[in-house]
Parts: C-alpha cells; sequence; structure tokens
C-alpha cells in the first residue's frame, strides 16, 4: 500500500509535483498516466526515498522508504532498464542486488530463468537488447518476491513482442495478488492492463477513477444510427431514455441505449435503418483532451486529435477528479 | 518458465540483513567487473616498473654524475618514481568504485535495495580503502627493493629495508598514503558524481601542490600546502626534511592528514544523506 499526502517536489521555480494525494491499494493495477513530463518518474522517485520531497509526505506499507532496512521484500521497482554497468554480468548484476537486500543466492538463479535469461547469466549486460535489459529488470524488481512493484514507463522502446511480454508479467504478477504501480504517457497501453488509474498534468491529479468507469465515461459509447426515417425514430428512441443528436441525412447520434435496443425498436415500428453500428471515441483522444492544458511542450497539430465529444467528457472526468 | 511465487522463507535470507551483507553485495560489485583488476594490476605493475626502469637508468649513467650528485643521491627517495602512476591509480580506484554507478545510473538501484545510505557508503568506503592499502602494500615495497636491487648490481649505494629512515619512508608510503588518496578521491567523487571532474579535482588537490609547492611564495608553502593532507603525509615519511618550509613535526603531520582524511569521508557522507540521489 503506497499512500501520497500532499506530496510536493519543487526544483528552484519548477514545480514538478504539486501537492500529489492519493493511494494505491493492493492487488490490483495501478495505472499512473500523464503525459511525458507530468511529474511520474518524480513522483516514482519520490516513493522509493531516492528524491526528498520538498512538501508533503509519501509512505509504502504505512513506513517512510527511508526508513527502511532491505525492503526487496516488500517492494520491488523498474525505474530505469537501462541503468547497468555494461561490463558486469546479468547473474553478478544480480547477486550484489540480493546480496545487499538479504536474499538467498539460489533465487538469483531462479529468478534468472523466470525472465528467461538464464542462458545469457554470463554474458555481460552491455551487450543485452533493450527487450534483454527490460527482463533484467523485471528480475531485479522479483528478487525479493515483494507483494508492490513499481515499473515507470515499462513499455518504452520496446518492440511488440517485449510489450506482450512486459504485460503478461504484469497481469500475472496481478493475478497473484501483488499491487502493481505502472506509469505510463499511452492511454491505449494503460487499457489493456490496468483497473484503475490516475491521470497527472504538470504534477497535479486529474483523475483517479475505476478503468471501467474511465473507458465507460471517456469513450461515450454512443450508437451511430442512420435510416431514412429518422424523424420518426427520434421519439421513440429519447422515450426509451436515450440521448439523440440529430445530424445530417438521417444522421442520429445515441448515448443511453445500446445498439440492439435501438435496432429493437425501429424493428417493432417498422423503421428500416441503414447503418446501425456503436461507436467509441477512442481512449487516447480523450485523454490526450484530458491531459490537454498540462502538456509542457507540445506541437500545435497534436491539440486538434480530440472531438468535440471527447472533449465533453474531458469536463466530466476533470470535474469528478477534482471532487 | 519457473513460478513466480514461491514461499517467502525460501527467498529471504534476512530482513535486516545488516552490514556485513552490505560489505558482501559492494565486494561483488568491485570483483565482478573486469576494470576492478586491471586499475590494480596496472598500479601494481607500473610503479615497479617505472621504479626499476629509472633505476635502471640511473645505474648505467651514475658513473657520469658529478661528484656532488653522487655524493648526495638518496636511494631511498630515489626508489619510489613509480609513485607517479601509483597515486594516480589510487585516486582512479577511489573515484570510480563511486562515479561508475553514477554514470550508468546503477546508484538509483543501490539505494532502492539500501536506502540506508550511510551503510552503502561506510561498506564502499572500506572496500576502496582496503583496495588502495593493498596496492601499496605491494607496490611500494616492490619499487623499494627491485630498486635497491638494481643499485647493488651497478655498484651504487644502497640502503637496507630495516634502516630507520627507510623503515619510515615505506612503512608511510605503503600504509598511510594510500588511505588518504583513495578515501579523499572517494569523498571528492561522491561530491561531485562525475568521473571526469572527481578524477582531476582529486588530482589537483592531492597531488598538485607536492609538484607546485617549489613556485609558489613562501607564505603560501608555510600557512597552505604545510596543512594539505598529501603535504602532510611527506612530513610523515621524512619526504619532507626538517626546517623545510611545508615540514610539520609528527604529531601535528598526523593529526592533519587524520582530519581531512575524516572531515572528507563525514562531508561526503553527510551530502550524500541529505540529497537527492
Amino acid at each position: 500500500m503506497i499512500e501520497l499526502r500532499g506530496l510536493t517536489k519543487r526544483y528552484g521555480t519548477t514545480t514538478a509535483v504539486d501537492n500529489l494525494s492519493f493511494t494505491v491499494g493492493a492487488g490490483h493495477i495501478t495505472g499512473f498516466l500523464g503525459p511525458n513530463g507530468a511529474g511520474k518518474t518524480t513522483t516514482m522517485r519520490l516513493i522509493l526515498g531516492l528524491d526528498n520531497p520538498t512538501g508533503g509526505s509519501v509512505t509504502v506499507n504505512g513506513e517512510s522508504y527511508r526508513d527502511k532496512r532491505a525492503p526487496m521484500h516488500e517492494v520491488g521497482a523498474l525505474i530505469d532498464p537501462s541503468a547497468v554497468h555494461g561490463g558486469r554480468s546479468a547473474y553478478y548484476h544480480l547477486l550484489w542486488q540480493a546480496q545487499a537486500g538479504g536474499i538467498h543466492k539460489s533465487r538469483v538463479d531462479d529468478v534468472l530463468d523466470m525472465v528467461g535469461l538464464a542462458d545469457v547469466a554470463g554474458k555481460k549486460v552491455g551487450g543485452f537488447s533493450l527487450g534483454m535489459r527490460q527482463r533484467l529488470g523485471i528480475g531485479s524488481a522479483m528478487l525479493g518476491d515483494p507483494p508492490v512493484l513499481l515499473f515507470d514507463e515499462p513499455v518504452n522502446g520496446l518492440d511488440p513482442e517485449g510489450i506482450q511480454w512486459i504485460r503478461s508479467m504484469m497481469k500475472r504478477f496481478a493475478e497473484e495478488g501483488r499491487t502493481v504501480f505502472v506509469s505510463s504517457h499511452l492511454m491505449s497501453e494503460m487499457e489493456q492492463t490496468a483497473d484503475h488509474v490516475l491521470v497527472v498534468g504538470r504534477g497535479q491529479l486529474i483523475a483517479d477513477l475505476p478503468m471501467s468507469e474511465f473507458t465507460q465515461r471517456s469513450a461515450l459509447t454512443h450508437v451511430r444510427v442512420v435510416s431514412p426515417d429518422a424523424a420518426r425514430l427520434t421519439p421513440h428512441l429519447e422515450a426509451m431514455g436515450g440521448v439523440v443528436k440529430n445530424g445530417t441525412r438521417g444522421e442520429l447520434s445515441v448515448t443511453g441505449l445500446d445498439a440492439g435496443a435501438i435496432g429493437a425498436a425501429a424493428f417493432e415500428r417498422g423503421i428500416r435503418l441503414s447503418e446501425l453500428s456503436s461507436q467509441r471515441a477512442s481512449l487516447e483522444a480523450a485523454f490526450m483532451e484530458l491531459t490537454h492544458d498540462s502538456v509542457e511542450y507540445r506541437a500545435n497539430e497534436t491539440s486538434k486529435a480530440g472531438s468535440s465529444t471527447a472533449e465533453e467528457t474531458v469536463r466530466e472526468l476533470t470535474a469528478e477528479g477534482a471532487s | 518458465m519457473a513460478a513466480t511465487t514461491v514461499p517467502a522463507q525460501h527467498i529471504i535470507a534476512s530482513r535486516d540483513p545488516g552490514f556485513g551483507a552490505q560489505l558482501q553485495s559492494e565486494w561483488t560489485k568491485l570483483r565482478s567487473v573486469r576494470s576492478t583488476w586491471i586499475v590494480t594490476g596496472l598500479a601494481v605493475g607500473l610503479s615497479i616498473g617505472f621504479s626499476a626502469a629509472v633505476a635502471l637508468a640511473m645505474g648505467l649513467t651514475f658513473d657520469s654524475w658529478g661528484a656532488v650528485e653522487q655524493a648526495t643521491f638518496d636511494p631511498i627517495t630515489n626508489s619510489l618514481t613509480g609513485l607517479l602512476f601509483s597515486l594516480i591509480l589510487l585516486i582512479v580506484v577511489g573515484v570510480t568504485a563511486v562515479t561508475s554507478e553514477y554514470s550508468s545510473g546503477m546508484i538509483s538501484t543501490t539505494f532502492m535495495i539500501s536506502p540506508q545510505r550511510a551503510r552503502v557508503f561506510a561498506a564502499k568506503a572500506i572496500l576502496v580503502g582496503v583496495i588502495g592499502l593493498l596496492i601499496h602494500a605491494i607496490a611500494v615495497p616492490g619499487m623499494f627493493l627491485v630498486s635497491q636491487l638494481i643499485y647493488g648490481s651497478y655498484g651504487i649505494p644502497t640502503v637496507s629495508i630495516t634502516d630507520t629512515d627507510a623503515t619510515r619512508f615505506v612503512v608511510v608510503v605503503a600504509l598511510v598514503v594510500p588511505l588518504s588518496y583513495t578515501l579523499i578521491s572517494f569523498s571528492i567523487a561522491f561530491l561531485l558524481r562525475g568521473t571526469a571532474s572527481a578524477i582531476t579535482a582529486s588530482i589537483g588537490f592531492m597531488w598538485l601542490p607536492f609538484m607546485l609547492a617549489p613556485l609558489l611564495p613562501a607564505w603560501i608553502q608555510q600557512n597552505v600546502l604545510r596543512f594539505l593532507p598529501d603535504m602532510a603525509n611527506d612530513s610523515l615519511s621524512g619526504l619532507t626534511p626538517p626546517g623545510s618550509l611545508t615540514y610539520l613535526s609528527q604529531t601535528p603531520a598526523i593529526m592533519v592528514v587524520a582530519i581531512w582524511l575524516v572531515g572528507s569521508l563525514a562531508l561526503a557522507g553527510f551530502v550524500l544523506n541529505r540529497r537527492d540521489v
């Protein structure tokens, strides 16, 4: 369990983390989302006691990280997979960690096996690809078999196979009942894995809600209906509780009803439909709109990406996050 | 693929592994990279080799030296010309044990695993100090004995290692000098965090004063240089004769060396503990 209370980190006049408060509970994957420069890595470093907060506090299992002796069996983390000494073998890279963390030497071989690096255990890490370093990093985090895992941008720069592997590992860790706290700037990535999302922008918390809710609200599961008889259909749909927006040439955009219900209603009344389809605004677009104001450096083009419907969702979510 | 969940008691050897485990871990770091062995080997090999070469050159040319030069030839200090190499490599040992972790970013992993930074600092300092001691404990008597052997074979005056002045010189340079060189540069490395800057600063602070001293005004020699760690080492070893501007008598010299050693370690440890990694 990770608890942040008003956590703040300033570098001179720049506020990297601004009064962050949230709790990461046990046993699920929490996505920590935000654009580059939103303060995700700084927050991770503050949690792990590597950087000192300017204000507020953060505890891991009720205790400040810096007060712990050898927390490998409590928390495992992967911050930067490239932070290895290129001249040391994978085995020794894990061995020094195990020794410092009070972990049995035999665990090193088990972990190398687990992340699929047993064959290259004696090879120097300098020759490893990013994917292999990522595996080694996951191995480090798993040495103490900890109930809490922190991963900072674990899929960055990985090939599809590497991404798939990381995803399956995270899911497996969560299934084993571990808490997985994972940061990303890719919404689509989180959609696949996270149960809960925390969205930050410019160091501030923008949203804190279950993934299902985020998806539901942001994806605006509206149904697109095209019918030559659209005008006749509209009141019926409204009577059923749907919200209908009229477009041009018999196009309707319906929210609050699913495609099946709309199809049945049209069928009963003999209204011909030429198109009926469920539409989901992209999560990515919703996320970009959500963090729109908080992106520090942005090319002009990206701001146009969100649709008007997504913008509405964003307001809803922002209100949610603020309440 | 092996199961990820293994009963905890099979994994965890200790919930507070203590200082011994920290030493073991830091030793694993040092011994598992080739550079440790290369630098150690070079420090011993180059210093003895260079001393031997210089002794050989002296032996070959001694007959052509002037009478005064021959009469004032000091077989003690002349035997350790190889210090030129070993001292700089002691600095490299002290600095790179620290900065290799900063340059790779591995230092974050180190303090993530061991949040008690003082323990890591102390374990590293002990190992770096021991490696420095080992290098000089071999290199210094080695340089001395090889040189005497060569002097002897050319009929140049030699001195026995049991001679009081020789013993004092060899013991101080073998056992005190490496501690101040490795540990002060180790402290500088924690303060500066960069390999190039820390090596440059350490050479400037430890080694340059000795080279520059004769060029500087008497007042600076007497009031500044005299109290620098390596100048105090030279007073201790007998390299600096009594009456010289930078000479300190034994007790103050020991205190100056100790204060620099403890002071630099304390400052670096304090800063490390307070600062962001």
